[in-house]
């Protein structure tokens, strides 16, 4: 294999994902290791799914700057990569003296920061866009909207490597040496890498690669958040985000609309050091509902799918204050590595403007040739579920595979798990079908379709049923055969 | 002394006291069965317990990769695991046809093994 | 648009055996769709035995059992369409199916819903902690090793004493899996007697009663779980956890209605069985969508699916015949200590048999059906448990043409 590259990224969340699409403009060897068996498994993956109007961070920082770009930039970024984003908007519910202060200040703060379409809107509003929704008063922030987490960073991604960009999964980097030429070798527990060039996109696990890098004494916390799913049913009782008025640092528990008709509820905001750890507790289930019922009283245990964590990584000065980001390129202690720390909210929203930054921090101290052949266009699975009458009979028509439906709740055919099993990132897991086709996240949560996905997974890769890995290294499916 | 059983011949699943001697040779009196099979059963479950079951065998050429098998009737309980490994060192050639007796007499037990769903020859198709 | 005069939605044992009585009746234009690759429904995959004792008084296993309504179909040259996954039915009695060749659209003059059941997943009880490969439930389990041939561990826990989590205890260990214990949040089994004996205490496998699941562990693939005891009101009792290892989960936390295409044309669902509001032709509030099986309420024994479903055909038989059914405007309720009660109304001028589940175990109980204030019928029970129906049968001459029944424990 060769191991030579221009460029190596840390870390396939969406940053790292976002970073290697605009790197994969020019004419570089860029490679993205990965630990995890696909992209974004976690803070990218696992978390509201939102795309932030820009309105709630400090003027002039970073996060402000890069979610106000990247909220204007969303549609058509969507129309260009093939993600599911819907600018529906969202609101901020008040109901005292209080709530009105604080909400009026987060409106001039986003006028600040650039951010466009908020205002305050009186009850009789705030029912007409929210009915089932209980509050006096609101910011409505018009250009907020809701996105696929997943398949925005598998469009990343595929777009990338599409480009040229190759992505290395279950490589945990171990450690990080610069020879005397200034070049990277990246150490895995499989191969070392080597590279001119080394981007700190890890997430939840910059703080070690900053460290590996030489750049040391970054604080870096986790803040854990619980999620609950509900039913789809509930989906028609909300048409937008609807959110609390928000402290300095914690937006609050908020219910989310998906762009599927479920309703996320959370998240919580734990202080946590094991980044492994994605456990949800009774408790915070309980005080999830109980928080989100005050704003929308419509969360019922029957209607619960799922639940779900995510862990944002902050970083914080030594009194525990939270920091913008970091985005620096020492020239003192490691030239030529890009270190990311504290990537967090609104990260998701922000991950292209992110990358081109980064991008740009790279371009003032090397010049790349441009990639002729660059093609910014990549498409997704045809999605036999959102199609009319019509539309779904030409496609079986097209391919007889479209007519076998085989998750009945979200309507996910063969058509669409063979090609989500043959992705071009070349990810074998069956929660990698599940992000790609949303078959196994409906309401009997893969009870009728996940054998058929595992079959398949055997049957298409000619692997024997105990390699085939649910999500993470080592989470195997089954034991083996009944009968050998 | 008195000893308490379930009935497994039927759904109501009787509760069963049976009064026996202690070397559960003579029976004395048995109660709470609604029909003349609970005593049935409480009788050989005293002094003989037997179990049926169901398991599969390897289908090679199938349609689908096991085909599914029962007993004949009951075997002493003891022998259950003996029977089962038996029955998964027999390996069946498509097609297989539902009713075929595919081990007589197993262990000697007076059962035999009886392919209870047909599997045709062919591609697997679950 | 293709023309039928009845559409049965589900190849199982409720659809055949409707399918085989309707053309004994004389109704020859006859639909099945079914969206596996074979008929039989869920008794394909439950290879046990004890079906079929009140239907054909033997005991047969699940494959056989389906075997015989399949060969009568067959016999009686019954259309189907296998690997035919129905998307919609409308108000209108239009049924949209997608299968290979394409999107089908039929219009019938008759739906009989025979969709069967479903699990209830982990996600529907919150059970907290990690989310792990190795949760599987019951029915899925069984599947795996039934059908496909793969065994999905070997050291496992069992959540919910449902029937299929108890008769997959004893598969797994016949396969050699170490079944550590069965757990049951209430103070009883919520699966039949008989499967206690033959299935735990027949391997020594401990069952825990008023124990529930309160954390999942592991990352990758699960490790272990923590069980509490619970109290009166099902909330863990704290300093009572317990740590068990395993690397399999087996859900068997109960069923539901599969009712997708039910809401999906607007049916009134009943609360509590979770299947459509029928009046005692098994006709829902849409005339001439009938309902039967375990997709109107969740049985304890597919004979009873049977034999429900060949009654609705009856009513369905005259229906597509263009017969008035009479009206039913006699309401049922299920009083106290009642539940799952079908069907949900009466015409009060022909005799009916109420199907019903007490809520908790009860000895030598009494079932009291109600109306106007006078008993139209009782039903004495020696021992009664939540896993079994009961059927209540009321005589033509019992009752009046007006006022609504209660049926409660006396």
């Amino acid at each position: 294999m060769d191991t030579q590259y221009d460029v190596l990224i840390i870390g396939a969340g969406v940053i790292g994902s976002a970073i290697a699409r605009e790197l994969s403009r020019y004419d570089l060897q860029v490679a993205v290791l990965e630990k995890n068996l696909d992209v974004c498994n976690e803070t990218s993956g696992r978390n509201s799914a939102v795309v932030h109007g820009g309105f709630a961070y400090d003027t002039g920082s970073l996060k402000a700057k890069f979610c106000v770009k990247a909220n204007r930039m969303m549609g058509d970024l969507a129309d260009e990569l093939d993600f599911p984003f819907k600018r529906c908007g969202k609101v901020l519910v008040g109901n005292t003296e209080e709530d009105m202060a604080q909400l009026n200040r987060t409106i001039a703060q986003g006028q600040a920061n650039g951010a466009a379409g908020l205002e305050i809107i009186g009850t009789e509003k705030l029912h007409e866009l929210v009915p089932a929704v209980v509050g006096k008063f609101a910011m409505w922030s018009h250009n907020s909207g809701i996105m696929d987490p997943f398949l925005f960073t598998v469009a990343l991604a595929e777009n990338a490597c599409h480009n040229g960009a190759h992505f290395f999964f279950n490589r945990n980097v171990t450690g990080i040496f610069r020879d005397a030429a200034d070049r990277y070798h990246v150490q895995t527990a499989r191969e070392v890498f080597s590279s001119r060039w080394v981007i700190n996109a890890a997430g939840l696990g910059c703080k070690e690669i900053s460290d590996m890098l030489g750049i040391t004494g970054y604080r870096v916390i986790g803040s854990k958040g619980d999620y609950i799913i509900l039913d789809k049913k509930l989906g028609a009782l909300l048409p937008m985000p609807v959110y609390p008025v928000p402290s300095n640092t914690y937006m609050g528990v908020h219910v989310t609309n998906t762009l599927d008709g479920n309703v996320t509820v959370g998240p919580n905001a734990e202080t946590v050091t094991d980044f492994s750890y994605y456990g949800v507790p009774q408790g915070n289930m309980d005080f999830l509902k109980e928080s989100a019922s005050r704003l929308w009283p419509h969360i019922e245990k029957k209607d619960q799918i799922r639940n779900f964590s995510g862990i944002l990584p902050k970083w914080v000065d030594e009194n525990g204050t939270i920091q913008d980001y970091k985005i620096e390129i020492r020239d003192d202690v490691a030239p030529h590595a890009v270190n990311l720390v504290g990537i967090e909210s609104p990260g998701l929203t922000s991950a292209v403007p992110i990358a081109a930054y980064v991008v740009e921090l790279m371009r003032e101290r090397e010049a790349f040739r441009p990639n002729t052949s660059f093609d910014p266009v990549r498409k997704g699975i045809r999605r036999f579920a959102d199609r009319t009458p019509a539309e779904q009979d030409a496609l079986i028509r097209e391919n007889p595979d479209y007519g076998e439906i085989i998750c009945r709740c979200e309507k996910v055919t063969k058509a669409e798990i063979l090609q989500a099993i043959h992705n071009p990132l070349d990810i074998h897991t069956m929660t990698a079908v599940k992000y790609r086709t949303r078959c196994m996240m409906g309401r009997c949560q893969g009870g009728y379709c996940q054998m058929r996905v595992e079959q398949m997974l055997e049957q298409e890769l000619g692997r024997p049923a105990a390699d085939i890995r649910y999500c993470r290294p080592g989470s195997w499916v089954l034991a083996g055969k009944v009968r050998e | 002394m008195m000893q308490t059983y379930t009935c497994i011949i039927c759904p109501n699943g009787c509760e069963l006291q049976v009064d026996m001697m202690k070397d559960r040779r003579t029976i004395k009196k048995i109660e709470g069965n609604l029909c003349p099979k609970g005593a049935e059963y409480a009788r050989q479950e005293v002094q003989d317990p037997r179990r049926t079951i169901a398991t599969s065998v390897l289908v090679q050429g199938g349609v689908l990769p096991l085909a599914s098998v029962r007993l004949s009737k009951a075997v002493p309980k003891n022998q259950i695991f003996d029977v089962m490994g038996a029955i998964k060192k027999i390996t069946l050639q498509a097609p297989v046809q539902a009713g075929s007796v595919i081990l007589f007499n197993v262990l000697d037990s007076g059962s035999d093994v009886i392919v209870t769903r047909s599997v045709k020859a062919g591609g697997q198709n679950v | 648009m293709m023309e039928k005069d009845v559409i049965i939605i589900g190849g199982g044992p409720a659809g055949l055996a409707a399918a085989v009585e309707l053309r004994k009746k004389g109704i020859e234009d006859i639909l099945i769709l079914e969206r596996e690759a074979s008929l039989g429904g869920i008794l394909r995959q439950c290879i046990h035995d004890g079906f079929g004792l009140t239907r054909f008084g033997e005991t047969l296993s699940g494959p056989e059992y389906a075997r015989r309504f399949i060969d009568e179909a067959e016999a009686l040259h019954i259309p189907y369409a296998v690997d035919t996954m129905v998307l919609h039915i409308s108000p209108d009695k239009t049924v949209t199916a997608a299968c290979r060749d394409g999107l089908k659209v039929w219009k019938a003059k008759a739906i009989m819903l025979a969709m069967g059941c479903r699990e209830r997943s982990r996600g529907a009880l919150g059970i907290p902690g990690e989310r792990p490969a190795g949760v599987f439930t019951a029915g899925t389990a069984q599947a795996y090793i039934n059908m496909y041939n793969r065994m999905p561990g070997k050291e496992v826990v069992i959540l919910g004493s449902g029937d299929i989590g108890m008769i997959m205890a004893r598969r797994m260990t016949l396969e050699g899996a170490r079944v550590k214990a069965v757990f049951e949040i209430m103070p009883y089994a919520s699966g039949l007697p008989r499967n206690i004996q033959q299935c735990l205490h027949d391997y020594g496998i401990p069952l825990y009663l008023s124990h529930t699941i309160t954390e999942i562990k592991g990352g990758s693939r699960l490790q272990g779980v923590v069980v509490s005891e619970v109290d009166g009101h099902m909330r863990p009792i704290a300093g009572t956890e317990k740590e068990y290892s395993c690397d399999t989960l087996i859900l068997s936390v109960g069923l539901i209605p599969e009712n997708e295409l039910s809401e999906g044309a607007g049916l009134t669902l009943d609360e509590q069985t979770k299947g459509a509001v029928v009046d005692e032709h098994f006709q829902t509030d849409i005339p001439g969508v009938f309902a039967a099986g375990n997709v109107l309420h969740v049985h304890d024994l597919v004979d009873f699916v049977s034999m429900e479903a060949e009654q609705l055909a009856d009513c369905a038989a005259s229906y597509i015949r263009g017969r008035a059914l009479a009206p039913c405007t006699i309401r049922v309720a299920a009083g106290s200590g009642v539940g799952n009660l079908v069907p949900q109304r009466l015409s009060g001028t022909e005799a009916v048999t109420l199907s019903c589940r007490v809520r908790s175990p009860q000895r030598d109980g009494t079932l009291v059906v109600m109306q106007n204030g006078r008993e139209a019928a009782v039903h004495a029970f020696k021992r009664a448990v939540p896993a079994e129906m009961l059927h209540i049968r009321i005589a033509a001459g019992a009752l009046q043409r007006q006022g609504d029944l209660e049926v409660s424990m006396k």
